[in-house]
């Protein structure tokens, strides 16, 4: 049962990491309708940005890492409006193959940018509480835990954004319509940047909380996006709720077929593989995902 | 003929003649200034291994400073043309394709990955260019026997064998093998094996995708597995290894008073391996395609001093093999007198060069077959971790014997 239970909160706290990162895909993906290919990028933006701000202004773990979120909030918002405005110019022919195109060229820009700027050697920023929790047979580094629960926080804040505000809900009504958002007096262009910002502080703030975990590597970011996109698909595309859920189904999943698959060698090879088996099969049940809107364009 | 035609005549026939006679002195003129171009190949970003990529391009850069600063061979200097292969083997074949067609590459060297290198020989050898791999490992590279393929480093067959013979004789009966699944982890748990089996050391072994970076579940298992693993061996060779230590020791795993660890590969030996793995590292066990620093000649104290001062941190041992290599490609144009393809691997087969690690000469017996053009005592040796922050010279030396440095063959960790 210990055994159960150490697996069962290993899962939990990657489960929690992917989330926090396939949340913001699912925001920026309702309000921009675009696929961003650079979110798995501004994740390992948000890690070296928390490891230079201890390093350089020797600020402790915790303060860094809302110094990354900020960062990068600021910094998505900046991309998006440098960037990714034509997607509402009604002069755009193909705005979906431009999301495309822009995103996934910013991503080549950010990996070979941190690759200059921040040297080709993993680094690791120290850890926000240093040693190992010990509970009968249960061992978590006091990193995981303090992943875990602050990404917990993270997720039950967006929620209560998301919808208990009124910044939430009217983002939630771009997501929908962004004509109807603009008849009731939502500027959608206002809440475009925000989504893009918010999802962009998501994915640093887990780029800070893994990388005492992990430790920091320009290219950590394209695995990181391949799950995100894995976990947006079985949620359902374009539901916050369905995203976090899958995040934590996907994490847990994987840490238990690895701890309890029949053939102890093979366990782990065979550990994505079985990541995307669960996609699948949830997709021949439920086309749209798990949380999944028939429609996706309601414009 | 008019006087003013006889005149415009002579005038023509004097021109071809200085021509003809001036034509080949400032070709050679010509060819004199023009340099020689040596293709170097390795991943210098994602996928790849770029850190190291990184390194072995400046380690080769810099031997190519210097051979300039010499005057150059055969009266030439001597030009890198660095491409980056991202780890991919279809880069691989592209920057190959690339060195041949466009940039006319006299000869190549580099690489980091066995899949990578295995692409871009294919390509060397339709074109007929020598080309030396630099820390690639997998045996089949030069078991494949094609003329142009060289290697300075060592082959898994003399790595694994090392290692494995070290844990015969240290006693070790009961091993995880966690190897990467790449053609050069493969190649050496084919290597490994048999040699556990020989000496009737039990083993289980575990395949693990190269990026993985969670390893929480698996550690977990490995410990509870009865009988206790006395040995847990890795082989890893990118940035994944520093997770998987991490979390072992975090697990109390390993390196454990219980349970040895190892890791093949070079991640273990890079400027940056303590920073990530903190105390976990101390008395994990790794080799060094290199001299022990005791052993080390005049070169090679000249190369770490250069390259620390140069690039502010000292080489690795990929980095030491990058340099070498460039050298010896210039030390056979030089023994060639020339850039004929076919005669630089022709003076290649008949290298006797002393480099920073050591004096190089390539076999040419097919007995094994990876023996084909392999230099076949490349130095290989087994160190031991034994406190956080210590650099891989400066750790204990444990296997071969003969240069061991520690007291005991294996140092145990008290918890």
């Amino acid at each position: 049962m210990d055994y159960l239970f150490t697996q069962a909160a290993n899962g939990a706290v990657i489960g929690i990491i992917y989330a926090l990162i396939a949340v913001g895909v699912t925001i920026i993906f309702s309000i921009l309708k675009i696929v961003n290919f650079a979110h798995g990028d501004l994740y390992m933006l948000g890690g070296y940005c928390a490891y230079y701000i201890i390093r350089l202004l020797h600020v402790p773990p915790f303060p860094a890492f809302l110094g990354a979120m900020a960062s990068i909030f600021t910094l998505g918002i900046v991309l998006e409006r440098l960037l990714l405005t034509p997607l509402y110019s009604e002069r755009t022919e193909r705005k979906d193959e431009y999301g495309l195109i822009i995103t996934f060229g910013l991503a080549f820009f950010l990996r070979n940018i941190a690759l200059i700027l921040f040297g080709p050697f993993p680094l690791r920023p120290p850890s926000f509480v240093p040693g190992v929790l010990r509970m009968g047979n249960l061992i978590l580094t006091y990193d995981r835990v303090v992943a875990g629960a602050v990404g917990l926080v993270l997720i039950v804040i967006l929620l209560y954004f998301m919808n208990g505000t009124l910044w939430g809900q009217a983002l939630d009504a771009v997501s929908q319509s962004r004509d109807s958002a603009a008849i009731v007096g939502i500027n959608p262009q206002r809440f475009n940047s925000l989504a893009f910002g918010v999802g962009a502080a998501l994915a640093a703030g887990a780029g800070a909380l893994i990388a005492p975990i992990f430790s920091l590597a320009p290219d950590m970011g394209v695995s990181a996006n391949i799950q995100a996109y894995v976990i947006v698909i079985l949620g359902g595309m374009g539901s916050v709720l369905g995203s976090i859920l899958a995040g934590i189904v996907l994490g847990e999943a994987e840490g238990l077929f690895t701890a309890f698959f029949p053939d102890p060698t093979r366990a782990l090879a065979y550990t994505n593989a079985f990541g995307v088996l669960v996609l699948m099969l949830v997709l021949i049940a439920r086309p749209t995902g798990l949380f999944g809107r028939r429609h996706l364009r309601m414009e | 003929m008019h006087l003013r035609g006889r005149w415009v005549l002579t005038a023509i026939v004097a021109l071809l003649t200085v021509g003809l006679v001036l034509a080949p002195v400032a070709g050679i003129w010509l060819n004199a200034a023009e340099p020689i171009k040596i293709g170097e190949v390795g991943p210098l970003s994602p996928p790849g291994g770029y850190a190291d990529g990184k390194l072995m391009k400046d380690a080769a850069l810099l031997a190519a400073e210097e051979i300039n600063a010499a005057g150059g061979v055969l009266g030439r200097p001597i030009v890198i043309s660095a491409q980056d292969t991202r780890g991919l083997p279809e880069e691989g074949t592209a920057a190959a394709e690339r060195l041949v067609s466009k940039e006319h590459v006299v000869a190549i060297f580099g690489e980091f990955h066995s899949s990578v290198f295995l692409a871009e020989m294919e390509v060397a050898h339709k074109a007929g260019i020598p080309i030396v791999a630099v820390d690639v490992w997998a045996n089949k590279i030069t078991a494949k026997g094609y003329p142009e393929v060289f290697r300075v480093a060592p082959c898994q067959a003399l790595i694994a064998t090392q290692y494995g013979e070290w844990l015969a004789a240290a006693g070790f009966k009961n091993i995880a093998v966690l190897y990467e699944k790449t053609d050069g982890g493969q190649s050496a748990r084919d290597v490994l094996l048999p040699i556990l089996q020989k000496h009737g050391i039990k083993y289980d072994v575990i395949g693990a995708d190269l990026d993985q970076k969670e390893f929480t579940a698996q550690i977990e298992r490995l410990k509870s597995h009865t009988p206790p693993y006395d040995f847990f061996a890795t082989m890893f060779s990118e940035a994944g290894l520093y997770a998987l230590v991490s979390q072992a020791h975090s697990l109390g795993f390993a390196p454990s008073a219980q349970t040895g660890m190892y890791n093949s590969g070079g991640p273990a030996t890079t400027p940056t391996f303590w920073e990530n793995v903190k105390e976990g590292g101390v008395y994990l066990i790794t080799e060094v395609p290199g001299l022990p620093k005791a052993k080390w000649n005049d070169k090679t104290k000249k190369f770490v001093a250069a390259f620390t001062k140069k690039f502010k941190s000292p080489p690795t041992p990929q980095a030491m093999e990058s340099y070498d290599a460039a050298y010896i490609v210039v030390d056979a144009i030089r023994r060639a007198k020339s850039t004929n393809p076919k005669a630089i691997v022709q003076a290649l087969e008949k290298s006797n060069w002393v480099g920073t690690r050591g004096k190089y000469s390539f076999a040419t017996d097919h007995n094994p077959d990876w023996h084909y053009h392999q230099f076949v005592t490349a130095p290989v040796h087994l160190i031991q971790y034994d406190r956080v922050g210590q650099t891989p010279e400066d750790a204990p030396v444990i296997w071969p014997k003969s240069l061991a440095t520690a007291k005991s063959l294996y140092m145990k960790p008290s918890k």
